[in-house]
């Protein structure tokens, strides 16, 4: 039997020559950007800093002969020298804290100025858009203080208060609800419906979609932020993961098997989000580019 | 009788609430203590653990803990200056001190330190703590630091080199050069000799390690008469340092930056020798045993030189009890929970107390020649307020030789960078005028 005839038997067909360079290309890529993932999940299950070190630059950092959980088991307390558990648990509370407040303020903001009564909406909306212009960076420090004035700081509330509303994800919402049809709100308000009823039994189902995109990207943003709460965070008890990785870090010393294992740690909860939400994570990306 | 009963309702009810207001008062409000700190999570531990100590040896007192990681610190730092919330201790850089005192951030430390902790200090861990305008100390460690030559004990004795014991009889610059060229041809070694480029080139390692080469070939950042660094950074001998240097990685002769910093101690052992911090004794001590020779930097020209300087602590100017600052400070240098510590992770004694408990610096101690080293030829980076820019000016010139660019040009842009900020600020008065 031919190598043909083996192909076609189970369905396979000859690749032409742009396939296969394009299968080539796609593997040399995928393997690209998976070795540093494989690299620190083999990391995280060797003994020690100094077995990473050792093995760091060649093949053996791809394997690990004698793996054990020790690293996960030194980090996953909530109150011991490394209480990682709680970290973890910390940056989850101000996640979901700040995507809900967030989801919540930014879409009324939006509805209201969209379909509210008041005056100068349309200045408002001008003014919200300028404001996107501002880099975060700049907004640190005055920021800072006024949190410090107001008794704020090394707590839950300074981390979520400050960036549940965003005039981007306003804008987002903004220019879904300006596309519902008129009738709609009309017919609503012809039966009587308040503004909230009309925004929370009408809008808030209908807006799906831009929820979905929002969550998602500020949920990405509350998981990697590092500079502010890095700020404002003074002990353990409001400390995000991402300031505590960074603790790995030190002057002259890098403690790699901790930080792998608590890298892998702060990873696995977006990658299980990502492999069960792909679709979404598309469309919401491909929104934003879009605008 | 109706006056003398409303006078009493009156006194009831003012005893009432003085009593309710005392009840809600702490019997005796205790005196606190903000220190801010970096350091990885087994150090932060320490703190705490100290700090925990402290409060229970004087009931009075509470220490509150400022914590930022390593690599954000200076941020942090930065922005309880701007935000003027600054604690009573901070932990700072030493080579950055004369920027703070300069800043009138920090305050004279010896008033509130215990004099038993002032007499206790290394000259190097003096050096590192003292402003030179007033000459006072400012901050004060239980560590310093310093770099040594590390060698393969394996590799040298197959070329039958000469091992120094001591900083009198270290390498010239000669020697080192004869020996590397005959390592180069040893089997396994792939680069004779490693200087940590792998830290990065925006790391303090450049200026904290290649600056004691231009020291010893007899040159500087800067003048430290005139702090001016035109006519020092780029005079002749600094050109002829830094060429020595771009020449090595040219020949292939250290571990280039992409190699990262574990060569000398990687499988099969490719670099044979590394200008490493003391800090790297136990990362290689670990995979080597007895394999490595801990020897005295090499005497690049007329005089041997080594680093100093670690993070040490002072006590700010916005502490409103600094006495307590001091008598904290004082209580954590000695505390042998601290010192059990610093132990573990070998850390570089800058308390002769403390070198004496350190069995790996002390006489006969594997690095007993770096804390001999010290002694001898420490010198300090150059303790000016306008170092955050020399620093950075000397990296960026490093950088550019390295990758094989002019040597004289880029030490003159870098000393032209350095000049022209201390010109934008006046000189820094009273530096240049005294």
């Amino acid at each position: 039997m031919s190598a043909s005839t083996l192909l076609q038997k189970f369905g396979w067909r000859r690749l032409s020559r742009l396939e296969i360079v394009q299968l080539v290309s796609l593997t040399i890529i995928a393997i690209v950007v998976v070795s540093p993932l494989i690299i620190l999940v083999v990391a995280s299950l060797k003994p020690d800093r100094f077995a990473i070190l050792a093995d760091m630059g060649s093949m053996r950092a791809f394997w690990v002969d004698d793996p054990t959980l020790n690293n996960y088991r030194e980090i996953l307390s909530f109150d011991g020298a490394l209480p990682f558990g709680r970290y973890l648990v910390n940056s989850v509370f101000i996640l979901l804290t700040t995507v809900t407040g967030g989801l919540l303020i930014n879409s009324m903001a939006a509805f209201v100025l969209a379909w509210g009564q008041m005056r100068g909406r349309a200045v408002i909306l001008s003014v919200l858009i300028a404001l996107y212009i501002i880099p975060q960076e700049s907004i640190v420090m005055p920021l800072l203080v006024l949190v410090n004035k107001l008794g704020m700081s090394d707590g839950f509330s300074a981390q979520i208060l400050p960036w549940m509303a965003s005039p981007i994800y306003i804008f987002l919402f903004y220019q879904f609800f300006k596309q519902v049809p008129k009738d709609i709100v009309e017919a609503a308000r012809m039966d009587g419906a308040s503004l909230f009823r009309i925004y929370w039994s009408i809008f808030v189902p209908l807006s799906l979609p831009v929820m979905a995109t929002v969550t998602i990207l500020l949920g990405i943003d509350m998981w990697n932020q590092y500079l502010w709460p890095m700020l404002v965070t003074q002990s353990d008890y409001a400390r995000p993961i991402s300031v505590a990785i960074a603790g790995f870090f030190g002057q002259d010393t890098v403690f790699w098997n901790t930080a792998m294992a608590a890298s892998v740690l702060m990873m696995v909860p977006v990658l299980v989000f990502y492999l069960f939400f792909q679709k979404w994570f598309m469309n919401s990306f491909a929104g934003a580019v879009k605008g | 009788m109706l006056k003398s009963g409303f006078l009493g309702k009156r006194l009831l009810i003012v005893a009432a609430l003085a009593a309710a207001t005392a009840a809600t008062l702490p019997a005796e409000a205790k005196t606190k203590i903000t220190m801010m700190h970096q350091g990885t999570a087994d150090w932060v531990q320490t703190y705490k653990q100290v700090a925990a100590e402290f409060e229970a040896a004087n009931p009075d007192y509470e220490v509150e803990l400022i914590y930022a990681p390593h690599d954000s610190y200076n941020e942090k730092l930065g922005a309880a200056i701007t935000a003027k919330q600054l604690p009573d201790i901070i932990e700072l850089d030493a080579p950055f001190l004369a920027n703070y005192a300069w800043s009138k951030y920090v305050v004279p430390i010896s008033p509130y330190i215990d004099p038993a902790i002032l007499a206790d200090m290394t000259a190097s861990n003096v050096a590192q703590g003292t402003y030179p305008i007033d000459n006072k100390l400012y901050a004060i460690g239980l560590a310093d630091s310093s770099i040594v030559l590390y060698g393969n004990r394996k590799y040298l004795e197959q070329i039958g080199a000469r091992i120094p014991t001591g900083v009198d009889d270290a390498w010239t610059r000669e020697e080192l050069e004869a020996v590397m060229a005959k390592l180069a041809k040893v089997d396994g070694v792939k680069w004779p000799l490693d200087l940590f480029r792998g830290y990065g080139i925006k790391s303090e390692w450049v200026t904290y390690a290649f600056s004691t080469v231009l020291q010893s070939m007899g040159c500087d950042l800067i003048d430290r008469k005139t702090w001016k660094a035109t006519g020092t950074l780029d005079s002749e001998p600094c050109v002829k340092a830094t060429k020595m240097l771009q020449d090595w990685a040219k020949a292939g002769m250290v571990v280039p930056q992409s190699a990262g910093t574990n060569q000398f101690y990687a499988a099969g052992n490719p670099a044979a020798l590394a200008m490493g911090g003391h800090w790297f004794y136990a990362e290689a001590q670990k995979t080597m045993g007895d394999n490595i020779v801990v020897m005295p930097l090499p005497k690049f020209g007329d005089k041997a030189v080594s680093p100093n300087g670690t993070w040490i602590w002072a006590i700010t100017s916005a502490a409103k009890n600094p006495e307590a600052a001091g008598k904290f400070l004082s209580y954590f240098l000695a505390s042998k929970t601290l010192r059990d510590q610093a132990r573990s992770q070998s850390a570089y004694p800058g308390l002769k107390s403390f070198a004496a408990s350190s069995p790996l610096y002390a006489p006969g101690g594997a690095m007993a020649v770096a804390f001999d080293q010290a002694d001898k030829t420490a010198v300090a980076r150059p303790p000016h307020p306008a170092y955050p820019t020399i620093t950075v000016a000397f990296m960026e010139a490093m950088d550019t030789i390295f990758n094989g660019g002019d040597p004289k040009k880029a030490l003159n842009k870098a000393a032209r960078k350095i000049d022209e900020e201390i010109e934008d600020n006046a000189g820094y008065p009273p530096f240049g005028t005294k």
